[in-house]
């Protein structure tokens, strides 16, 4: 048995750096959780992601962190942290996506979930799984979170081009929600949830949809420099 | 400036840049292609490889002159340990179908004696291959016996699990205490904090977990024909409830015969009559700029017929940067048989903590840190009563 540990832990410290990853990221309650996000689940599968282990990860990583808009985080959104995708099914039909990302916010981690419809990349539902915020009742309430149902990461990017533009354009469904919190603290945790959500469909485009999105982002970024 | 607005002005006029990109959007995916960046292959599907070092060093202060355990005065004792943990996920096209977790370590000792995160080295002078975690999980074992309908109700009800880990008592179960200085109390309570043991887990409702298992109370080594065995059992609050209000807690109940433990100040190769009920909680929450978790974990019964009774209290708190963080924990293992023979009534310390986190991962994947430690011990049942004083160096990654 001794024989047995030894070779494998031996054999493990020699394997190459590219197969190393890690769990993160996970729901706490996973079959719970889905449950209640999908009550006609009858299985899941959950599949890892890490951008250290990716064929071409550093650069999958740069362009995430180009399309999020923002710098990441050294503590929380660093290359080696590690991500899992849910995959709900009804027998063999797959009924939605679930992930989750950590992003900084005042008074801590806030970690935002996000359930998509597989098809077609909108927002089924959001919620926080962790939130460590003085105002964190006030983001958790069912009609803020509502208001992101529908939404997709082709409206983040137009939402881009929009807020460039002197009057609220219609069609920005984004520039229609609004911190429910008018406190400092609150604006702040408001705008890193936000963030967190946008982060959060970047990296689902990349794990499952093979950057189905892409367009809206190069549209958007075209249409910028277009205007100036 | 003006010229930026001008251009943003005429802008505001041009057509929806988005709107051939809407129409063609809506159009769906395959979603039973494979993911786009996904592999298949053994070591790269759901595959998870960490690496570990450890180096401390202990300082041992005699607070009395003599100790029958101890050599008189100070004493230095050193471990270094280098080592790994493998986890591997199994799935099929559409359900993850267990897990796979063996963690081991190369580990050194020199001059050792007991400090509360190495109380098993006794025996282990020099170089020894230590296995810690080693089990598998099976997911949803009952589905074969279940219809399309029952199986998506019965999801997360029915896990197995063989094999070695935490005893199902207490926080521990629930507790990530890779290389922490400060342990819970399992080992001080039981002589160990792992067994091997087989045994179901799961959900019973959103907000509560269980957990069943049968011990082989052996300890380190799986001996199922030294005669003993022992029945544990958890009710816990789950993980969203932590998440939502910041509670951890539960009920705990351990029965059997376990094999004895020079831990306890119990002779080797005996076998104790166990028993044991417990309570604990954990509350997590802001404060100052950072958070604040305080701990207990409560536990009484007996062994062999004699009673005993464990308090540990803890209080931990990390700045929000997750760069520093501090602890305090008091500690507190009365056993009647023992004390009766022995100086005290119990083995009473109380331990502080300061910790410098070089890097501090948000879901404990990737931890490197500093640690200086400083137990005093209030009361002993056995020997002298002493500071111990420790620096500790660790990396996970």
């Amino acid at each position: 048995m001794k024989f047995i540990f030894i070779a494998l832990l031996t054999l493990s410290l020699w394997i190459p750096r590219t197969l190393v990853a890690a769990v993160g990221c996970t729901l706490s309650s996973p079959a719970e959780d889905l449950k209640y996000l999908y009550p006609e689940m009858t299985s899941f599968k959950e599949q890892l992601f890490n951008f250290e282990t990716l064929k071409e990860g550093k650069l999958l990583f740069e362009k995430a962190k180009e399309r999020i808009g923002s710098d990441l985080d050294p503590v929380y959104e660093t290359f080696e942290t590690p991500y899992t995708l849910y995959q709900v099914f009804s027998g063999e039909k797959l009924l939605g996506l679930v992930h989750g990302v950590n992003v900084p916010g005042q008074g801590g981690v806030i970690q935002v979930f996000l359930s998509l419809d597989p098809t077609t990349g909108a927002i089924q539902n959001f919620f926080f799984q962790r939130l460590q915020s003085p105002v964190a009742s006030e983001l958790k309430k069912k009609e803020f979170r509502d208001q992101f149902k529908g939404v997709t990461l082709g409206d983040f990017y137009a939402h881009d081009f929009y807020k460039s533009k002197s009057k609220p354009d219609p069609k920005d469904s984004l520039a229609k929600i609004h911190s429910p919190s008018t406190s400092e603290t609150g604006t702040k945790d408001f705008e890193a949830s936000v963030r967190g959500i946008r982060k959060n469909l970047v990296l689902i485009d990349q794990f499952f949809f093979g950057n189905k999105f892409e367009p809206f982002y190069l549209r958007a970024q075209q249409s910028l420099k277009q205007a100036k | 400036m003006v010229e930026p607005l001008c251009a943003l002005a005429q802008s505001d006029n041009l057509e929806d840049p988005f709107l051939d990109l809407r129409e063609t959007s809506s159009s769906s995916v395959s979603t039973n292609s494979p993911l786009p960046l996904a592999t298949t292959d053994l070591f790269g599907e759901n595959f998870t490889f960490k690496r570990e070092l450890l180096a401390q060093t202990s300082l041992y202060g005699t607070a009395q002159s003599s100790s029958p355990h101890l050599n008189e005065g100070n004493r230095w004792y050193t471990k270094e340990s280098i080592g790994g943990e493998v986890q591997k996920k199994f799935s099929t096209t559409t359900r993850t179908v267990g897990a796979l977790d063996i963690q081991g370590r190369f580990v050194r000792r020199d001059n050792f004696f007991a400090v509360t995160n190495d109380s098993e080295g006794m025996d282990r002078e020099g170089w020894f291959f230590e296995y810690h975690n080693l089990y598998l999980d099976l997911y949803d074992i009952a589905n074969p016996l279940l219809s399309e309908d029952l199986k998506g109700s019965a999801t997360g009800h029915f896990n197995l699990r063989v094999g070695r880990y935490y005893l199902p008592f207490g926080l521990n179960l629930q507790s990530d205490t890779h290389g922490t200085l400060l342990q819970l109390s399992n080992e001080r309570n039981f002589g160990y904090e792992r067994d091997w043991y087989a045994g179901l887990f799961g959900s019973v409702n959103r907000s509560v977990n269980y957990d069943l298992y049968y011990m082989l109370g052996s300890g380190y080594e799986p001996s199922p024909r030294f005669g003993g065995g022992m029945i544990g059992s958890r009710l816990s609050l789950s993980n969203s409830v932590k998440n939502d209000i910041g509670l951890e807690g539960g009920v705990s109940a351990l029965q059997g015969k376990r094999r004895s433990s020079p831990m306890l100040y119990e002779s080797e190769y005996d076998l104790i009559d166990t028993k044991r009920v417990g309570a604990d909680l954990r509350y997590n929450h802001l404060f100052l700029d950072g958070t604040l978790t305080e701990s207990t974990e409560l536990s009484q019964g007996s062994d062999d017929g004699t009673s005993v009774l464990t308090q540990l209290y803890q209080v931990d708190y990390l700045h929000r940067s997750r760069a520093w963080g501090s602890a305090a924990q008091y500690r507190s293992f009365a056993g009647e048989r023992v004390a009766t023979h022995g100086r005290g009534n119990s083995d009473t310390s109380i331990i502080g903590e300061l910790t410098w986190f070089i890097r501090n991962d948000i879901e404990s994947t990737n931890l490197h840190w500093i640690k200086l430690g400083i137990e005093r011990q209030l009361e002993q049942m056995v020997g002298s009563r002493g500071t111990i004083t420790t620096l500790q160096y660790y990396r996970y990654w």
